[in-house]
């Protein structure tokens, strides 16, 4: 099978992974509005958004170290991954579970919009192909739309995991 | 990020996913299907006419049968439940073997016109033939058995150098009796009299139902020679051979026969 394909797939991966990310990230912001003062509920969600994308990185990450079971070495690496800057860029995601980082939220806005311009510029290409294009921009979306959901979903887990240790952690006090 | 700048972003991102989905939602490059094709068989039949008349060499109007190139093949599982065992009768003909013609005839060709035929292709009724063969021609390829075992089991003799056995034990015959259209294909449905002796000391007469397709008539020219007409019949039709008493185990009680007829105007 050509290497192509394989490359083509693991752009999707990525691109299901992380392209739901920006929309997310504005919507919560837009829903949250400005809000000067701290620790209000919707101020604590919004920070906890870097942790959502972390999450997201960890599990891609966790899928990655599946794909290469069990053969681990450099060069089962170096042939397997078609896009390694790309990849390496989505594994510094895993980064924002470090406070430190994801108090700067926005750095993750900044690290998944590679991604989203990754599939914005795959659109316009495959809008340019009359015969093919547009079964592959059904493709491209529904890849958006499982993103945005999978991205949603971590965030929820996020936030739901946050408020419950949250909760056990003032019981305790 | 400022409220105004998450407005910004947030109004960007849902005009490019927008434009995607919309995009997406189009049914453009949906495939036209043709509309499905019927399912009813299409059968055309011209209205051909071929007659041996007296196989006058030279007269167009006369079909005569090209031997060298027709055969009579027969196959059957071999001990009845392997491959196929097959063979074809070096000697046959369309001839309405007589009891008067039923003789050793000192000859190295068929000593009977291949007469007795007639093909109307679009009035199947006018439609008939008669045939033989030598079963003692029978050519598997194999001589131990072709003039071994085989000459036992199916109750006929050896071949006689330059002699054509078309005696009553050594010749295995088919009458038409009824020829319709085959209603399913561009085929004839043909119901024959199989006739043969086998093992049993009287001829035993079979009914059969066979299929018959024909090969329209078409002109054919090689080199500068003279162009010509042929036209094919092939008949294909099976027999239990246990009730001609033929107790072999070597091969299955079904038989298949095909017979490949081709025919010229030269």
């Amino acid at each position: 099978m050509d290497t192509s394909f394989y490359a083509y797939l693991q752009q999707l991966e990525l691109l299901g992974f992380f392209t739901g990310y920006p929309l997310l990230y504005a919507a919560t912001l837009f829903i949250a509005g400005n809000q000067p003062v701290k620790n209000t509920f919707k101020s604590r969600v919004v920070s906890l958004l870097p942790f959502a994308y972390a999450l997201v990185g960890t599990l891609y990450l966790g899928l990655q170290l599946k794909n290469l079971y069990p053969n681990y070495s450099f060069e089962n690496v170096r042939l397997s991954i078609q896009h390694p800057w790309l990849t390496g860029w989505a594994l510094l995601s895993v980064l924002f579970w470090i406070p430190f980082l994801a108090k700067k939220k926005v750095l993750s806005l900044f690290h998944s919009l590679v991604f989203f311009f990754l599939f914005v510029s795959d659109l316009l290409s495959n809008l340019k192909q009359p015969s093919s294009g547009a079964a592959a921009i059904r493709n491209d979306m529904k890849i958006y739309t499982g993103s945005l959901l999978f991205n949603l979903s971590a965030f929820a887990l996020v936030v739901c995991l946050f408020f419950i240790a949250n909760y056990f952690k003032k019981k305790n006090q | 990020m400022k409220l105004l700048s998450n407005k910004t972003l947030m109004l960007l991102l849902l005009i490019i996913s927008g434009s995607g989905y919309i995009i997406s939602c189009t049914h453009d490059d949906d495939l036209l299907l043709p509309p499905p094709a019927s399912n009813t068989v299409v059968i055309t039949r011209g209205t051909h006419i071929h007659l041996p008349g007296t196989l006058t060499t030279g007269d167009s109007t006369q079909w005569k049968v090209d031997k060298a190139h027709s055969g009579v093949l027969w196959s059957t599982n071999y001990v009845g439940a392997a491959g196929l065992l097959t063979g074809r009768f070096n000697q046959f003909g369309i001839h309405n073997v007589t009891d008067a013609e039923k003789q050793n005839y000192i000859t190295t060709g068929q000593p009977v016109k291949d007469t007795s035929w007639a093909f109307y292709e679009n009035e199947p009724a006018k439609t008939y033939f008669n045939g033989y063969v030598q079963i003692n021609t029978s050519n598997t390829g194999e001589p131990g058995r072709d003039a071994g075992c085989n000459i036992k089991a199916m109750g006929t003799t050896l071949i006689v150098p330059g002699t054509q056995n078309l005696t009553d034990s050594n010749i295995a015959q088919i009458h038409t009796t009824k020829v319709e259209f085959d209603p399913l294909s561009n085929d004839y449905i043909v119901t024959l009299n199989l006739t043969w002796h086998g093992l049993s000391p009287t001829p035993i007469t079979q009914s059969i139902v066979g299929k018959l397709k024909y090969i329209p008539q078409a002109r054919v020219q090689f080199g500068t020679a003279a162009a010509y007409s042929v036209f094919g019949l092939q008949l294909e039709f099976q027999f239990n051979c246990r009730d001609f008493l033929v107790a072999s185990t070597s091969i299955s009680d079904k038989i298949n026969i095909e017979c490949n007829m081709n025919f010229n105007n030269k």
